[in-house]
């Protein structure tokens, strides 16, 4: 996939553990959704309504729904291994809500891995966005030793650094105080608007506080 | 050390990959050691002929006081005897030996000190004697006949009559430039032919004076009596000459074999203990194999989790797969130099016991190009088990 993905379209999904069960009143299950390149989207949920589901049919690590869904009308049950990494290195953005971080490697390294698989990686950047969201002090220290507050900040700066056409954030600020949520916020919607991506966030209580997103409930 | 490598190469056992290195080794030295011996001892027992092929036997049957009394019979083979041998498992082709049904004397005219004697002639299919087509050769009208002999005939002159008459000893070189005149009549004496003689070869394996079959026929229709006998001896091609089963069959049926045939019987019987050599050594370096592959696996294994999370950013297959698939390389790849060096050490050690039987470099070069094959064997199928592991991890639902 070497073009930019302008929408992508969610065409009667439902995860096949909900097959069985009464369809709940939902945004996204069972309808037809289109999600746009430049828009905002906060999809909330109540926990155990498929929200991390749906982030891994979108970034490709399950398949196990009903429906389907196309990136610019490309269905993507037909895209392969080397697809999906290339997808995930410059053109989805992820923030899984384990966060994903390797625990032996210091805070920079861990942005440095990801920023580094990119062919310029922006260094100084990651280091403003890490002094911003108040974890430069900790730049050396083992990620595993950092508390859940400043380890979902770094998981968040290492999101950002690649070029993305969306970025998926699963409950990234589930542990932040509202300072750093807005700084968090107002730092996706810089490199959102800078890059001309979408933004979808994940949330079940606490959401990212971006400006003006289009709610949808799960 | 880049940060995937270093995240990736945890939880490596460096005593494990050691231990695959070190069998790997000890199989490639054992497979390639004995495939090196084979070759370089094959000179020994394979060469000890340049005129018959060592899988070839000559036989016949034993001569009784019935056949000194006139049953000449007893001593000949029978179509029957012919076919029952042909179906024999060790059997590839039999030919038949053909007799001169003439008398023929050769005289050597040495220095003005001639000498004549009394000779023989029989010939075999051509496709059982080993001399190039140009010197094995008679088309009628040639005024030459290319003769091979036994070795033992000279040496019994040599050795036995040129010493008690006076007579110079002949080198092979020397006697192969000697032509021979040779005189052959019917029994009767109504017919004659005159040739020349050259000596095309000598044979520790046929105890006889062999000529062209091509000659034979020839001139088994000019000067023999006209009606073919039945053999009395046969060559056989068989397919392991030192075959039990052969030795049974020949004592049960009263047969004998002409020439030396321990040379054949230590053929195989190395070749049967090299088989043996290596079919150790290639069961050692398949458990090898094994090891790396669990090795490698139970890495992977414990290492899951961080692949998955390495793919879910977007790594690349191949930067996953590298710092595994270099370790499989430089393992095998050590293990086979390993055992390179060894192998030439293992080659000067034994090299003085096989000097003086013309022993090439071919050996080594066999072994060598056996312990890479073998390698990239083994490195190739890492590989892939390596790929499918990361596949694996790719496929891994998330955590």
């Amino acid at each position: 996939m070497t073009r930019r993905i302008n929408e992508i379209a969610l065409d009667d999904i439902l995860p096949e553990v909900f097959a069985h069960e009464k369809t709940p009143r939902s945004d996204v299950w069972r309808t037809k959704l289109q999600l746009r390149r430049g828009e905002k989207y906060l999809v909330e949920s109540a926990s155990g309504g498929g929200k991390s589901s749906l982030a891994a049919f979108l970034t490709g690590c399950r398949r196990d729904y009903e429906g389907s869904i196309e990136f610019n009308g490309e269905n993507i049950r037909s895209l392969g291994i080397a697809d999906w990494q290339e997808i995930r290195r410059s053109h989805i953005a992820f923030l899984p809500q384990e966060l994903g971080l390797f625990p032996e490697l210091s805070a920079f390294d861990n942005i440095m891995l990801k920023a580094r698989l990119m062919p310029s990686p922006d260094v100084a950047k990651a280091e403003e966005w890490m002094k911003r969201l108040s974890v430069d002090a900790r730049r050396d220290y083992p990620a595993g030793k950092l508390s859940i507050g400043q380890q979902q900040r770094v998981a968040l700066i290492r999101s950002l650094c690649q070029p993305f056409d969306f970025i998926l954030l699963d409950e990234p600020v589930s542990h932040l105080d509202e300072a750093n949520n807005r700084m968090a916020a107002a730092i996706v919607e810089e490199e959102a608007a800078r890059q001309d991506a979408g933004i979808i966030v994940f949330s079940v209580g606490n959401p990212l506080l971006i400006a003006n997103p289009v709610k949808l409930s799960l | 050390m880049n940060l995937i490598s270093k995240l990736l190469r945890k939880n490596t056992s460096r005593a494990r990959i050691a231990g695959f290195a070190l069998s790997d080794f000890i199989g490639l030295l054992i497979v390639a050691g004995a495939v090196m011996f084979y070759f370089d001892s094959r000179g020994i027992f394979g060469n000890d002929d340049s005129v018959v092929n060592s899988d070839f036997l000559v036989i016949n049957k034993k001569v009784t006081s019935a056949s000194t009394l006139g049953d000449r019979e007893s001593t000949r083979f029978s179509a029957n005897d012919i076919a029952r041998l042909k179906a024999q498992p060790w059997v590839r082709r039999v030919g038949e030996f053909s007799s001169s049904g003439f008398r023929v004397y050769a005289s050597v005219d040495a220095g003005g000190r001639g000498m004549e004697t009394a000779l023989f002639f029989e010939s075999v299919p051509d496709g059982f004697v080993d001399v190039s087509g140009a010197d094995w050769n008679y088309a009628e009208g040639d005024e030459t006949l290319p003769v091979i002999i036994s070795k033992d005939y000279l040496a019994l002159y040599n050795f036995g009559f040129a010493g008690s008459a006076g007579l110079p000893q002949l080198s092979e070189q020397l006697i192969s430039g000697i032509p021979l005149d040779l005189y052959m009549r019917s029994d009767d004496g109504s017919r004659t032919m005159r040739m020349k003689g050259r000596i095309a070869g000598f044979s520790n394996r046929l105890n006889t004076v062999l000529v062209p079959d091509a000659f034979m026929r020839y001139a088994n229709s000019r000067l023999g009596s006209g009606t073919p006998e039945a053999p009395s001896r046969l060559i056989v091609d068989v397919s392991s000459p030192g075959d039990v089963a052969i030795e049974r069959y020949l004592s049960d049926n009263g047969l004998e074999v002409a020439g030396d045939k321990s040379a054949s019987q230590a053929a195989y019987l190395l070749k049967v203990v090299l088989a043996i050599v290596i079919a150790v050594g290639a069961i050692i370096t398949l458990l090898s194999f094994f090891v790396l592959m669990l090795s490698i696996s139970l890495l992977m294994e414990k290492n899951r989790a961080t692949m998955h999370r390495l793919l879910m950013l977007g790594t690349p297959l191949e930067a996953i797969e590298r710092p595994y698939r270099l370790m499989i390389v430089w393992g095998g790849m050590a293990a086979w130099l390993l055992s390179a060096v060894a192998l030439v050490v293992l080659r000067v050690l034994y090299q003085p016991a096989l000097e003086g039987f013309g022993v090439g470099a071919q050996g080594i070069l066999y072994a060598l190009l056996v312990g890479g094959v073998l390698t990239a064997v083994i490195i190739v199928a890492n590989i892939f088990a390596v790929r499918s592991k990361v596949k694996g991890a790719w496929a891994m639902k998330m955590e």
